[in-house]
């Protein structure tokens, strides 16, 4: 398999290899960078605006990666709409689902890209919410989630994995708890699209994902996806190059929630990076980065005072770890003065954080792709023994 | 020749419709809506074929697409 050999950029004088994909995957396959160029260069047009030429040139190319998309998550095309990133994803899916009130459960695993607009709804007054304890148990996580539950709960919504440890969550128990109580369950998919095999038949109402992580797209793009059950209210309104005589917000998927021009560059670059994560398929993809990250935890836990934050759970490719009680700030600070790209901090996530204990350290976090080799982690590992 | 429009709810519909046409024989093409039809701007189906056998296809696939046509 053609992986590794890529993830280091030259970076002034220092050759920096990336172990932060998680943020954002880097370098991008040599395709997506071809596809945007191209992008640039040919498809000029607004897609779905007007019906020359250029237009519909571009619409076509959309409608492309938009089929290409609805597939890899078992959806139909008209149901995949084309977001900014997973933040305007998850905004979409719990503003427009709780509109009217009512009450949503979320993590104790959330990113604050789906804690935050709950948490705003709250304060507005609009609607309540709870956040679930996860535990290792499978079971004792569902029925945190169950005794939350009440006559007003309208959603659960909840990572597949947690962007801090990787850690995935039982979301397929999730979604059956909430086939049976009649709940929407949104899915945060971000750090698990393109390394997991996720559908719709999983029993998820809404998959929110970023296309610019493991979907190896560029920056500015994301998915929401549905299964048409639960109609959205709209967050932003506005031109949508259909009906536009009504003032009323067109009822139509995608559109709806399309509005305004479309990043055509970078989603026509986007479906470069669907196809190359198809072509080698997610759990390939996956072996490949879990090696680096076994390999990782092998050499550097041999330091006594390493601490992982690994359970017994599976993992997506992620390894959180501090050294001794020193900030990972300075850690990753460090990190980088010896060429590794790794995320210290919270990672906007302070829900995850809280549950880990570790609010005020943060973590380390090493985030490969399918361009890192051994021998760069075995590098990292180096340094990090070296501190 | 004369052509018939199917006006249809949205671009990604119309670019939907097309696709199926093409893999089930039928000639077709993608095209702006002329106001006279449409509430506004919108996306229409240019086919030659009957348009009863489309309008067949596309409800049978569940592509909605708005009532009526226009022979031109």
């Amino acid at each position: 398999m053609p992986f590794g050999a890529k993830g280091f950029i030259r970076h002034g004088l220092l050759f920096m290899i990336n172990f932060d994909n998680s943020a954002t995957t880097f370098p991008k396959p040599p395709s997506v960078r071809r596809a945007v160029a191209e992008a640039v260069e040919r498809y000029g047009g607004n897609p779905g605006r007007s019906g020359h030429e250029l237009s519909m040139q571009a619409a076509a190319k959309i409608f492309e990666v938009r089929t290409l998309a609805a597939g890899m998550f078992g959806a139909e095309s008209e149901n995949t709409a084309f977001t900014v990133n997973c933040t305007f994803a998850l905004n979409m899916a719990i503003k427009g689902m709780m509109q009217y009130g009512g009450h949503i459960i979320i993590s104790g695993y959330e990113h604050n890209a789906s804690a935050r607009p709950v948490y705003a709804l709250y304060r507005a007054g609009r609607a309540d919410f709870s956040v679930a304890e996860v535990s290792d148990d499978t079971d004792e996580t569902v029925s945190a989630f169950e005794k939350l539950i009440r006559q007003d709960t309208k959603c659960i919504c909840c990572c597949i994995a947690s962007n801090v440890t990787g850690r995935i969550l039982p979301c397929k128990e999730l979604a059956d708890l909430c086939r049976r109580y009649g709940l929407c369950f949104i899915a945060d998919c971000s750090q698990a699209a393109g390394v997991l095999d996720l559908s719709l038949s999983d029993g998820f109402d809404f998959i929110c994902t970023s296309g610019h992580k493991a979907l190896y797209g560029p920056t500015g793009t994301g998915l929401l996806i549905t299964n048409g059950k639960y109609p959205l209210s709209t967050i932003i309104e506005g031109g949508t190059g259909t009906s536009s005589a009504l003032l009323e917000q067109p009822a139509e998927l995608p559109e709806r929630l399309e509005s305004g021009t479309l990043n055509t560059v970078g989603i026509i670059g986007f479906g470069e990076g669907l196809r190359f994560v198809k072509r080698y398929g997610p759990s390939a993809i996956r072996a490949h980065e879990q090696q680096l990250c076994r390999r990782l935890i092998e050499r550097i836990s041999a330091r006594g005072d390493i601490r992982i934050y690994r359970s017994e759970c599976d993992h997506v490719p992620i390894v959180a770890f501090n050294v001794g009680n020193e900030s990972s700030h300075v850690i990753a600070s460090r990190l980088s003065d010896l060429g590794f790209a790794l995320r210290g901090g919270l990672h906007c996530a302070a829900l995850a954080h809280r549950s880990l204990g570790t609010l005020e350290q943060g973590v380390v976090r090493f985030s490969p792709s399918v361009f890192n080799t051994l021998r760069q982690t075995d590098q990292l590992a180096d340094a990090v023994l070296s501190l | 020749m004369n052509r018939t429009l199917i006006a249809m709810t949205s671009i990604t519909y119309a670019m939907k419709a097309s696709e199926l046409c093409r893999k089930n024989g039928i000639r077709c093409d993608v095209v702006r809506t002329p106001s006279n039809i449409g509430s506004g701007c919108g996306y229409s189906l240019s086919v030659r074929d009957s348009a009863d056998r489309v309008i067949a296809l596309l409800d049978k696939n569940r592509i909605p697409h708005k009532q009526g046509y226009e022979n031109r």
